[in-house]
């Protein structure tokens, strides 16, 4: 688009229309480690202590159009491949590449991320300038304003954004850091719901209000439509400031699932009233267990209500650098719907950019996630019960904890290789296995 | 304020794209093919015109001026379109009853070219399942809550003007497609193969009477021809348009008149592997020079209804253009 802008062919501060793309491949190796058991009594969720390579790769194409006054529209059609580690199981929030989505396969496939429309109504105050990119048109908005968004999205387009407004493409790798890992936000297996959001802006201020689609069975592709029955809500309340010139941010958010989804204690009481409602036996949509021995969600899947809260901070502390730390608590009592299993988490880090040692496009940071599991979480798991990504049928529950270091070269001017290191402990929180170190490497570009 | 904000420079389009492009095509299946076929194809006839080519299925040919371009949705529903006959033709059952989809098309035009993107989104596809001779057939289950966020046989597309000037009483061109296979063929969205479309076009106005045609091949690797209904490998394209156009107010004016299209099979040249449509399109679109809207509307109805044609189908388009 500056290409175009600098030849005078468009007006890139005031957009009627714009086209952004991006590619990102990331390959991991995770050496050998050591677990007291695997896959104990016939689960299928542990973490393969054999060594054993993973890969993601994506492109997106990002359009956006001005429909009228205030109104914008974008649509990011997405290609995906991957290979998981162990099928994407046997990590609670730890998973090591944050582009993993349920369902992949290495065969690409293509689908539209992201098709909505949003309408802004300004009601004054100071100019606020949001320049060209992915999902945003160059425009000057009023920093006291009403916005309406509807369509499919991520909600995390909207959402406890990444830390410092980074591309977590050029961020951190690892899952637990694109949001909090406890926040068990509705959407389908890859990640994207349909549904609106409402944002109020007035000055540094701003809250935000969302309902959307969880998936018809946890964890799967399809989506349910009946949003007055099944949703996921969510509210975010965001404060601006700045400390000693240096900009930061607080977010509190909140959110409330009401999804067809099986509470541990159900599953556990049903199993030990009837050892024939086991994981073996279901009759309805279950993650295939062959522990018979085993309580099993889908016995006592019903609308249940899933809670949460949250609290975010990031704040400058230099040129380029800034530290972020944030913290959610859910209830903890039914499965685990959309995105990881863990029930509270906490993570903290820094990020900076290469301005110190006169590399400005560098990027590297560091970041710590610590996740927790519930008391009936830990004692379904105790029994052999599986969930969307743990099980190992067996547990000695623990802390699971994760290190997270990476650097990212700009090579050129959009195009940047990074390497990564993460170190798991505890993997599914299960003090009998882990330590587990994972390798990284990507390359990301945007044109 | 010191950030971590993307940066993004034009220039280094230059080897992202590429670099993007390689990647993205290095890991697209190919391989999908070693997986021996499911029964399904890409059942819909109807191809959108380019975004900004005016007609919903013939294209005005009337790219000009300076960097411009245009951005579509169009949508429709059609009934019935799949019908299939046993060979002997003493059987017949409707496989496809139903079929819904969201079309967003892309253009970009400089001069007398225009390269484009359609992205058709299947939203609805249902139909019956039975028997058909010595066939067991499927039908898919195909709605948005099953597959919220399918985008079925992209197609990539350029254009180009020939002959004639804009706006002139001919004008001749020729366009190229490559529609790249997406989605899961037992839902009747995709041949899951690579397919080609080369197309002749010709279009020119005189007066208040605008029209169009189109002669083509289309390259489709997917022969089922023992199948009943299924594709018969490459096909012909044919069709043509005309309209009156009526000025309403000042800048606007309403286009009325039918387009016909159709596509028969090479190696069964206008036999039951041809599907003949009609449609009755009336648009509304802004005149002169500048950004523009245009609002289209269709009904239609299958004059041949094989091989895909639907029993009837409406269409409902909207384009941001730019004239220049």
């Amino acid at each position: 688009m500056k290409v175009l802008a600098a030849r005078g062919l468009h007006d890139i501060e005031n957009e009627s229309w714009n086209a952004y793309g991006q590619f990102t491949y990331i390959s991991s190796w995770k050496p050998r480690f050591p677990a007291l058991y695997t896959n104990a009594n016939g689960s299928i969720n542990s973490l393969i202590p054999d060594p054993e390579r993973s890969f993601t790769g994506t492109a997106t194409l990002y359009l956006g159009v001005r429909l009228w006054r205030g109104g914008e529209a974008y649509l990011a059609p997405e290609v995906l491949s991957e290979h998981p580690l162990s099928e994407l199981k046997g990590l609670g929030g730890a998973i090591q590449n944050f582009e993993l989505q349920k369902g992949g396969g290495e065969t690409p496939e293509l689908y539209h991320s992201r098709a909505f429309v949003r309408q802004t109504f300004g009601f004054g105050g100071h100019r606020v300038v949001k320049e060209s990119g992915q999902l945003q048109l160059g425009t000057v908005y009023d920093s006291r304003r009403l916005v309406f968004i509807a369509g499919n999205f991520s909600i995390l387009d909207f959402f406890d954004k990444n830390a410092f407004d980074i591309d977590p493409r050029q961020g951190l790798f690892s899952l637990p850091f694109l949001t909090y890992a406890a926040y068990d936000f509705a959407s389908d297996a890859r990640g994207y719901s349909y549904g609106g959001v409402a944002e109020l802006y007035w000055d540094d201020w701003a809250v935000r209000l969302g309902r959307i689609t969880p998936p018809k069975n946890p964890n799967q592709l399809p989506v349910g439509f009946r949003l007055g029955r099944y949703y996921g809500d969510q509210m975010e309340l965001e404060h601006k400031h700045r400390i000693d010139g240096q900009d930061g941010t607080v977010r509190v958010l909140a959110f409330r699932n009401r999804e067809n989804t099986g509470r541990f204690v159900d599953a556990v009481a049903a199993f030990e009233a009837d050892p024939r409602k086991n994981a073996t036996t279901c009759p309805g949509f279950n993650y295939g267990s062959g522990n018979a021995n085993a309580p099993d969600l889908c016995w006592v899947r019903k609308p249940n209500v899933k809670m949460g809260i949250g609290l975010f901070g990031e704040q400058y502390i230099a040129r380029g650098i800034g530290v972020f730390s944030r913290a959610m608590i859910s209830d903890g009592q039914t499965e685990v719907d959309a995105y990881t299993s863990t029930d509270r988490s906490a993570s903290f880090g820094a990020l900076a950019k290469g301005f110190l040692w006169s590399r400005a496009r560098d990027v590297t940071g560091v970041g710590v996630n610590l996740g927790w599991i519930s008391a009936a979480h830990a004692e379904y798991l105790r029994l052999g019960g599986v969930d969307g990504f743990i099980g190992d049928g067996s547990i000695k529950p623990a802390m699971e904890s994760s290190l997270d270091v990476f650097y990212s070269v700009n090579l050129r001017r959009s195009l940047w290789l990074s390497g990564d290191y993460q170190r798991v402990i505890n993997p599914a929180f299960n003090a009998d296995r882990g330590p587990v170190n994972i390798f990284s490497m990507r390359i990301h570009g945007e044109f | 304020m010191a950030s971590f904000e993307r940066h993004r420079d034009g220039a280094s389009a230059y080897l992202a794209f590429p670099v993007g492009l390689l990647i993205s095509l290095s890991v697209w299946p190919w391989l999908a093919d070693a997986q021996p076929p499911p029964q399904g194809f890409a059942v819909e006839r109807f191809y959108p015109s380019a975004p900004g080519g005016g007609w919903f299925v013939m294209d005005d040919v009337n790219m000009n001026g300076k960097l411009g371009g245009a951005i579509a949705l169009t949508t429709g529903y059609s009934r019935k379109p799949l019908e299939v006959a046993s060979p002997d033709g003493t059987q017949r059952f409707t496989l496809l009853s139903n079929e819904a989809f969201a079309d967003v098309g892309l253009a970009v035009t400089y001069d007398r070219y225009r390269v484009y993107l359609n992205l058709p989104i299947p939203l609805l596809v249902t139909g019956n399942s039975g028997t058909l001779g010595p066939y067991q057939l499927s039908a898919p289950s195909v709605n948005i809550a099953t597959n919220p966020d399918t985008i079925s046989d992209p197609r990539v597309g350029f254009d180009m003007r020939l002959l004639g000037k804009p706006e002139s009483s001919l004008r001749l061109g020729m366009g190229a497609q490559l529609i790249i296979p997406s989605g899961d063929r037992a839902d009747y969205v995709t041949d899951r193969r690579y397919r080609g479309m080369f197309r002749f076009l010709a279009a020119g106005d005189a007066g208040r009477l605008s029209y169009a045609g189109q002669l083509g091949m289309h390259i489709r690797p997917v022969d089922q021809s023992a199948v009943p209904g299924s594709p018969n490998g490459n096909e012909f394209l044919f069709g043509m348009s005309a309209a009156r156009r009526f000025p309403v107010r000042s800048g606007w004016a309403v286009a009325v008149g039918p387009e016909f299209y159709g596509e028969t099979a090479v190696r069964s040249f206008f036999s039951g592997q041809t599907g003949f449509e009609g449609l009755l399109t009336g648009r509304l679109e802004g005149t002169g020079d500048g950004p523009h809207t245009r609002i289209k509307m269709g009904i239609g109805h299958g004059l041949v209804q094989q091989f895909g044609a639907p029993e009837w189908r409406i269409l409902f388009g909207v384009e941001l253009f730019v004239r220049r």
